[in-house]
Order: structure tokens, then sequence, then C-alpha cells
């Protein structure tokens, strides 16, 4: 089948100032996307998966035409990117910049009324849509509200009902799941997975490797405005062969990391911050044999481990796997 | 897969677009109540210190040393006229180019960039709900003014008074596009509009006739819609004279200004638009 969107080649490199002094500044070329080629297929729920950071939002600022690629090509419902570019608005159902993208004087209704109208539905339309999505959003209570009373996780909310307005076959949510608790991302998680079961294609960024394992079939994930790694989730996972991952929570140091990287048999090893406390992941291909020398390549580097756990391959080992820094790392191009 | 097929807007679809910009706009300021009698009285205030000062250095004789340099006795009203036209022209500036900064910075200029309706539609939008303000406002504050300094806000013509105003929207919208650009492209617009109000001011001559401006200074004034406006109010309410003579061709230059500037104005924004998707975005601040 062919894809709903195909992205081929696309690349996009911006000025970025510098600034140097109080009045000076230098101009620098930023290279965020090196050459993204991708190919969605109608009806999937397709993973962009990185750290911030990494060029995720570029990807999808330059698909939902708000800026400009430097070269390459996209084509979205068939709507080639840069020539029919109100198509592909018209197509297309965005939640980028989250709570960011509403008119907080204005309420819930107001909001979805406002941009239905940018998006040209007939007024009866409009009144039926916003009643519609403010029931299946469970907005009621607060629909008639201005936004700035509104907690963070209702703003986005509404900014998640935005996207709906306009029933585009196609939904962009990025990132949409940042600053909601853990009930309400987990409904904003149904209610994708049941849009997609209507039809919809569903592009969702996310750094949060567990949120892609649950709702996508397949993802791509960037780092350093470049593709790594693509395809389903479990052929990702299944990439890393017979490698297993074994993760070591406790006071783990840099120089006690470096020791384990030096490690016969250890293919790639990672430290995070996790709940105060440092995680060690390492990806080896001989897990039963080289635990013993692990634990004594730690202690003689005065890490205190608290937990010893070999794990099932995650999505976030194949990032590890292929650029040896986890998610927690900041890759920003700048 | 459902089928999508994309149908180009009619032009009640844009219309009805625009006119969502509008009420948003008018919402919005309808939460802000205090800010709708500021403008009605700021113009008073600013009328009346000219009034004043007049009053308080030519004494009795005030109105006929202004009919002298200008044409008329009422000065009050001469005030009034240029206070309240020069309102609807800073507003103009105001709520375009500061619209643009204001929704760059809350991050909405991104949400409605997404969306499939124009530029120029919202333009379209935003430039009739500054319209309705600051004629509202203008037309409001003169009546009172007037009531307030006992002078006849019916003399004269007011029709073509109101032809001046109403044909000279559209250029003066069509400059503040350009100058929304800029805006836009050095993304910063508290200090440019308050720099370009008092340029403004000076050049229509809100406070007299640009007849007594050196001549390089008038030639400028006269590149400008809105000195067109304000002398073509005045000359129809006061009888101060029009630039050409008789009212149909000073409406006729307006009408050119009307014809050229917004095609300009356009042309200049969609290219620091592109510019600025070529480069960061619209939405970097």
């Amino acid at each position: 089948m062919k894809g709903q969107v195909i992205v081929e080649n696309l690349k996009k490199i911006y000025l970025s100032k510098q600034r140097t002094g109080l009045f000076q500044s230098r101009t620098t070329e930023v290279e965020a996307l090196k050459g993204v080629s991708l190919e969605i297929k109608a009806g999937e729920i397709f993973g962009l998966l990185g750290p911030n950071g990494a060029g995720k939002t570029t990807l999808i600022k330059c698909l939902t035409t708000l800026l400009l690629p430097t070269s390459g090509a996209a084509w979205i419902n068939g709507y080639k990117l840069t020539e029919e570019d109100n198509a592909i608005r018209a197509s297309v159902g965005c939640m980028l910049m989250g709570e960011r993208g509403l008119y907080w004087k204005l309420t819930g209704r107001e909001n979805l009324d406002f941009f239905g109208a940018l998006y040209h539905l007939p007024a009866g339309e409009r009144r039926r849509r916003s009643s519609e999505i403010i029931q299946r959003l469970h907005l009621e209570e607060i629909a008639d509200r201005a936004v700035e009373s509104y907690s963070s996780g209702q703003k986005m909310k509404l900014a998640f009902a935005k996207a709906l307005i306009n029933d585009a076959p196609i939904l962009i949510l990025d990132e949409p799941t940042n600053t909601l608790d853990v009930p309400s991302a987990r409904e904003l998680r149904e209610i994708v997975q049941t849009l997609n079961q209507e039809g919809k294609t569903i592009i969702y960024t996310t750094h949060i490797m567990l949120e892609a394992e649950i709702l996508c079939e397949r993802v791509a994930i960037i780092d350093r405005g470049e593709v790594i790694a693509q395809g389903a989730v479990v052929d990702l996972k299944q990439s890393l062969g017979r490698e297993k991952v074994i993760r070591l929570e406790g006071v783990i140091s840099e120089s006690a990391l470096r020791a384990v990287e030096q490690l016969p048999g250890i293919n790639r090893a990672a430290l995070a911050m996790l709940n105060g406390h440092n995680q060690l992941t390492v990806v080896t291909a001989e897990e039963s044999n080289l635990l013993p020398r692990l634990i004594e390549t730690l202690t003689q580097h005065q890490a205190l481990l608290q937990r010893i756990t070999p794990e099932e391959v995650t999505l976030e080992d194949v990032f590890i796997a292929h650029t040896g820094r986890t998610l927690a790392d900041n890759t920003s191009l700048q | 897969m459902r089928e999508f097929v994309y149908h180009p807007p009619t032009f009640r679809q844009k219309l009805d677009a625009a006119l969502a910009e509008t009420r948003l706009r008018l919402i919005n300021i309808s939460r802000y109540p205090g800010q709708l009698v500021m403008e009605i009285i700021i113009p008073l205030v600013f009328a009346s210190m000219p009034m004043l000062l007049g009053r308080a250095t030519a004494g009795a004789d005030a109105a006929a040393n202004f009919e002298a340099n200008t044409g008329t006795t009422n000065y009050v009203a001469y005030m009034l006229i240029g206070a309240n036209i020069f309102t609807i022209v800073t507003s103009a500036f105001w709520h375009v180019a500061y619209w643009l900064r204001f929704e760059q910075e809350t991050g909405t200029l991104e949400s409605i960039y997404l969306t499939p309706t124009s530029s120029v539609t919202l333009l379209s939008g935003v430039a009739l709900h500054s319209a309705i303000r600051g004629v509202g406002s203008a037309l409001i504050a003169y009546f009172i003014g007037c009531l307030i300094y006992r002078v006849n806000p019916l003399q004269g013509d007011v029709l073509i008074a109101l032809l001046f105003i109403l044909v000279g929207l559209i250029p003066l919208y069509s400059l503040t596009l350009l100058f929304g650009a800029v805006v836009l492209k050095v993304k910063e617009s508290n200090a440019l509009i308050n720099l370009m109000q008092w340029v403004v001011s000076f050049l229509m001559g809100i406070f007299f006739p640009i007849a007594i401006l050196p001549k390089v200074v008038q030639l400028i004034a006269l590149a400008f819609p809105p000195t067109w406006m304000i002398n073509g109010v005045r000359s129809a309410l006061l009888g101060v004279g029009f630039f050409f003579g008789e009212w149909y061709l000073d409406l006729a230059v307006l009408w050119t200004f009307l014809l050229i500037t917004p095609y300009v104005g356009m042309w200049v924004f969609r290219r620091v638009e592109n510019n600025l998707r070529r480069n960061e975005g619209m939405g970097q601040f």
C-alpha cells in the first residue's frame, strides 16, 4: 500500500544567531534535518521518537507547512509539500505547542468554534463538532469557562480537542501527554487508539519510549536530525538479535561507566538519572557470564548497587544500541 | 483509509473565516471594557491640549488667528477631527503590528498558520476588527468632544467626510501590512509603533495644516494616504480647502492609493512570511 505520508530525503538548514556579547551575535548554520526519509501507511499509528532537540518538531513543522524544507520532498495525503500547502493544512489535524496554541481569554468552546471557522467549516457543523469533541474529551464542565482558568492538563486536553475540529484523516500529535497526570495521559492514549480504530492515521511524537511501545505499530527513531532506526516496534526490538539488556540501579559514577565500557562482551552501556539514583543500562550478548565481572568492576569503582534486573529489550534499548546514549541526554543541535 | 479531497474555500467560506477573526478580537476586547473607555477618552484629552494652549496664547483672537492660517475659525472641530483621525490611524498600526507580535509571543500565530486560511483572509479579519474599534471610538469621541466644547459636529458635508474615512481605510491597512512585515522581521513592535505614530502624526498634520511644513516634508506627507484622509474630512466638514480644489479629485488620489497599496503590502508581507518559513519559522520570537 502506498504511504499516506511520504518523506524523501528531507533536509532543513536554518540560520541561528548566537549571542557573543551585549550587541554582538554570530550567525551559524544549523542542520536540523539531515535527509530524513519516511513512509507512513494509512490507518497506522506511527511514532516519531527521539530525545529533546533530535529534530522531531522540526520535521513535524516541515510536514505541517510551518517551515519550508531546504531540500527533499514530501507528500501528505497525496498533496505535495510546498506546492499544495493549503490542501495539506486542511487534511491534517495538529497538536503542536500544546497549550500555547490557544486563546486564553476565550472559552474552550469559543476556541473550537474559531479554529473550526479557519478550517472553513459552516457554523452549524462547527457547533456540532465542538459539542461532540467536548463530550468525547469530557470537557463539558469547563467548556464555557475562559481557558486562562484551566489547569495545565485541561489546557492540553483542549489543545488536543482543537486538533480534532476539522475531522482530518491525519492527526499529528507532538508530545500530547506532556504536563498530563497519569490518568489523563492514559485516557488520552485510549482516545488516540479509538481515533485510530475509526480510521485516522496518527503521527505521534514522544520522547517517552514506553508510550510509543503502547501505542505505535511502527516507529522512526530520530537523533541529531537523522532517522537512525525505522520499522515495526517488534522488528526493532528483535534487531538487537540475541543481545540482552541488564539494568543496574544505585549510586554509579561516570568512571564506573567508563570501566564497564571497557569490559569484553559489552556492546553498549549508558548511564541515566532515575528517581534520584543512577540507572546503568548494559546491552550485552552474554548476560550470564558477564554479570559477576560487571558487579566486580562496578564495586571496584565505588558503586553502591541497589537492584540488578535482566530485562526485556525496550525501544529505549534500541536507541541506546544505536547511539550509545539514553533518551535523557539532551542532543540539542545547537 | 478514507478519501480526502481538498476543495479550495469559496468566497463565502473566506468571508466566514475573516469574520471569525474579527469576532475573536471583539470578544477578546469585550473582556477589557476599561480599555474601550480609554480609547474614547484619549483622543479627547489629546485634542484638548493644543486647544487650551491656543486659548492661552491667543486669548480672544484665537479663532481669528487660526482662520488666517487654516481657513476656518472652528479650531475646536479642527483639533477634534485631527485627534480622532489620528486615533483611527494609530489603532490600525497597533492592532495589526501588535497583533502579529502578540500572537507570535503567545504561540497562537503558529496555530492559525496551521489552518488552510490564508494570511490575507486573517489580516482582513484583523483589519475589520481594528476599523470597527478605531472608527467607532473616533466617532463617539468626536461627538462627545463637540458636546463638551459646544460646537456643531454635523456641519459641512458629512457624507463626503465619511467617504474620505472609508476609502482611506484600505490604503491605511495596506500600510500597516508593510509595517507588520517589518515587525515580523525585526521581532519588535512596541518601540517601532511608538516611533511610527509620532512620525505619522507629524506628517498627516493632526494639529496644523501641512502647508506650513517645508516643501520637501510636504511632498513626503502627501505620499502618505492618511494625510489625504484627514484633509478630506476637514475640508468636507470645515471648508479648509481640498489639496486639488475639488473633493472628488482628492478622493481620486485616495482611490489610486487604494488600488496600489494593497498589492504592495501583500507582496512585501508574503516575502517576509516565506523568508521566515525558509528560516526559523513564524513562531520564533
